[in-house]
């Protein structure tokens, strides 16, 4: 039996702010000028909740496929930042609050069972979706898992992580059993806990990167037995294109099967990226039928992520 | 009669193991040690500490009243001075490997009884040259990965210029590691670069995974100095000090690298540290510039340390040393394994916490 990905939409920020702006308003660490050299032109801001973009996005997959609510066996939620996690009051009780349970109430996905993902910085929702397609595969009575990703960062935040600019937004994806589209060939995840403090060991991490991302890539390509030639186009998570561009030179594949569009549109919507590329490039047409898709993600924590998909 | 040696250099990384090797022997009277430093005491009553730096002046910038009885007594020179740093600008190598060679000779060309002068070059004045690089090859114009190996190219043709008027030989040493006992007395550059690898601050090396990396052990390479500068001095010759065919490919020696990280300090494994990426010079100088825009001090630092020298791995090459082999084999001199001291080297560090209270880096010698 294999699963594939049907669907997918997103929502993001209602506001576009350009870096310049953003530097004006001491959003960022680095000069706006250094961030536009690396690829990124603007970030969207929004006025609402996670929660809110969530819901957006899920109803609108939801809508654009027609797809019965209550055929959903299974809503993954994920989330970089705590945040999006909890509904929380004053009241110790309000910390089980949780919006995965909103979600599935609001949606009226009465038949899905619910899973928060948390914790695996901006790989949540690739995380999700392999867990959801491990979830299709056991379940005897579940034909469709839906996984959403959402994140808000605090108003007035900074908005650079480590020379990326970052945006706000959610992202809806649907996977069903027997769908021959976006069929996942491979996946693999590193954890390396040595670098689980982000502030301290950034100059570790950002080190780390590049020989870690190469491996996961070499090995997941090896678990699909393709090897990098196979690639017809990569879809990223949007960190700075310079990155991309040591990424690409040390897993050698040419640039031109990297899908940047959207690194200068939207910028890093954390978890997102990925699948708001997968759905941009295949409406654009630069994707075809058959085509091996590999899609690359890094989160704090430390986690390195890597799929490979037949379109 | 007895020899009287001026080694220069005598507190750097050979001047260290030669002098004391010098002194053990009975056909060597008097050693006097060129040094920047008061504090030189020398190893043994044979070894005369003289302040001086060859970058001042012919005459060394030693005191007048000890400058006439070097110049007379010595017979034998051991020309050890220079700069090793590899990030040095052009300017900085040359006034010492260039400049403080010219000196040197000038000094030696009033020293009546010398017999052997014996100049520590590197096996780097091949430059970007790749495939095997003969002992006695030199002219090329393929270009340099750092002004180290440019000055002391340059200072090498000033050598062979002058090997017609005074007994001059060159004594080329590859990247000399540590002691075959595994310590190091003196940090350089290859030391600061595991120490990365260490703390997960090296992502990435430019080479070839089957390119050779030379490395020798530094007493090796302190006994094969002390046998051509004064038992087989040859005037006119060059010799490789060096691993030559013996050395390792880069993946090996990561891969001992990694061996010994894990076997001398079992708690490095639970960091799952990568190996760094070998990778081509495009995406290694993207790399290194990036974080020199963008990174903090520590990352500037950690590229800033390997990007003078790791690019040499990309230029695959192999050092010839026949003739240093044949004549070091005749007195029994062997070269120790690089699989056996590499290890023992690493270990040192490791334990040693990268000799917390040794030197550091480079820096020039007198």
């Amino acid at each position: 039996m294999q699963v594939g990905i049907s669907a997918i939409e997103y929502v993001l920020g209602s506001d576009t702010v350009s870096v310049d702006e953003l530097e004006a308003r001491g959003a960022l660490d680095s000069p706006a000028a250094r961030l536009s050299e690396f690829g990124f032109s603007c970030a969207r801001l929004s006025r609402d909740s996670s929660h809110t973009l969530a819901t957006a996005a899920t109803n609108k997959l939801l809508c654009a496929t027609g797809v019965d609510r209550a055929s959903i066996g299974a809503l993954f939620y994920a989330g970089a930042t705590p945040g999006c996690h909890a509904v929380e009051t004053l009241d110790p009780l309000s910390a089980f609050n949780y919006p995965v349970a909103q979600l599935q109430y609001e949606l009226e996905l009465t038949h899905a069972a619910a899973f928060g993902v948390s914790q695996l910085g901006c790989l949540g929702l690739m995380a999700s979706v392999t867990l959801a397609k491990d979830f299709l595969l056991s379940s005897k009575s579940a034909g469709r898992a839906l996984c959403v990703s959402a994140d808000v960062l605090p108003a007035g935040c900074k908005r650079e992580m480590i020379y990326n600019v970052i945006s706000d937004g959610a992202c809806a994806v649907l996977l069903e059993k027997e769908c021959d589209h976006n069929r996942i060939l491979a996946y693999r995840q590193v954890t390396k806990g040595y670098y689980w403090n982000s502030i301290a060991q950034k100059n570790e991490i950002t080190a780390a990167y590049f020989p870690t991302a190469r491996n996961i890539v070499r090995d997941t390509l090896a678990d699909a037995d393709l090897d990098s030639s196979d690639i017809s186009c990569i879809l990223p998570h949007n960190v700075s294109l310079r990155s991309w561009e040591i990424l690409l030179g040390l897993i050698q594949i040419d640039r031109k099967k990297l899908f940047a569009e959207n690194i200068a549109k939207m910028a890093h919507v954390i978890a997102a990226d990925n699948w708001i590329n997968l759905r941009d490039a295949a409406e654009t047409g630069r994707l075809h039928r058959g085509d091996k898709l590999l899609l690359f993600t890094f989160g704090f924590g430390a986690n390195w992520a890597c799929m490979v998909l037949e379109h | 009669m007895a020899h009287t040696v001026l080694v220069t250099g005598a507190t750097g990384m050979i001047g260290q193991a030669l002098v004391p090797l010098l002194a053990h022997r009975n056909d060597v009277g008097a050693i006097f040690a060129l040094t920047h430093t008061s504090e030189y005491m020398g190893p043994s009553s044979k070894v005369t500490p003289v302040r001086g730096d060859v970058t001042a002046s012919p005459d060394l910038g030693i005191a007048p009243e000890f400058s006439r009885e070097i110049l007379d007594r010595t017979n034998v020179i051991v020309h050890a001075a220079a700069n090793t740093r590899f990030s040095a600008s052009l300017d900085e190598a040359r006034t010492v490997n260039l400049e403080g060679t010219k000196n040197l000779l000038a000094f030696a060309s009033h020293c009546p009884r010398l017999e052997a002068l014996a100049a520590l070059s590197t096996v780097y004045v091949a430059g970007k040259r790749t495939g095997t690089i003969c002992e006695e090859d030199l002219d090329h114009t393929s270009g340099f990965v750092n002004s180290y190996e440019q000055s002391k190219y340059e200072a090498e043709l000033l050598l062979r210029e002058t090997m017609s008027a005074l007994p001059i030989s060159v004594l080329r040493l590859s990247t000399v590691l540590g002691s075959t006992t595994g310590e190091v007395r003196r940090m350089a550059a290859i030391h600061h670069a595991l120490r990365l690898y260490y703390n997960s601050l090296a992502p990435m090396i430019p080479g070839k995974a089957d390119g050779l990396v030379d490395l020798i052990a530094v007493d090796y390479a302190a006994a094969a100095v002390e046998h051509f500068a004064v038992e087989d001095f040859l005037a006119g010759r060059t010799f490789h000090i060096c691993g030559g065919e013996s050395a390792l490919t880069l993946a090996r020696l990561l891969e001992l690298t990694r061996e010994a990280f894990l076997r001398y300090r079992s708690s490095w494994r639970k960091r799952a540290i990568e190996m760094p990426a070998i990778v081509d010079l495009p995406t290694f100088e993207l790399f290194a510039r990036s974080a020199e825009e963008v990174g903090d001090n520590i990352l500037r630092s950690s590229v800033s340390i390997i990007k003078h020298f790791v690019p040499q791995l990309v230029y695959s090459k192999i050092f010839s040393d026949v003739e240093c082999t044949r004549s070091l084999q005749a007195k029994g001199l062997l070269k120790p394994s690089v699989l056996e001291f590499y290890p023992r080297v690493v270990r040192w560090l490791v334990e040693s916490g990268w000799g917390e209270h040794g030197t550091l880096a480079g820096g020039a010698g007198a």
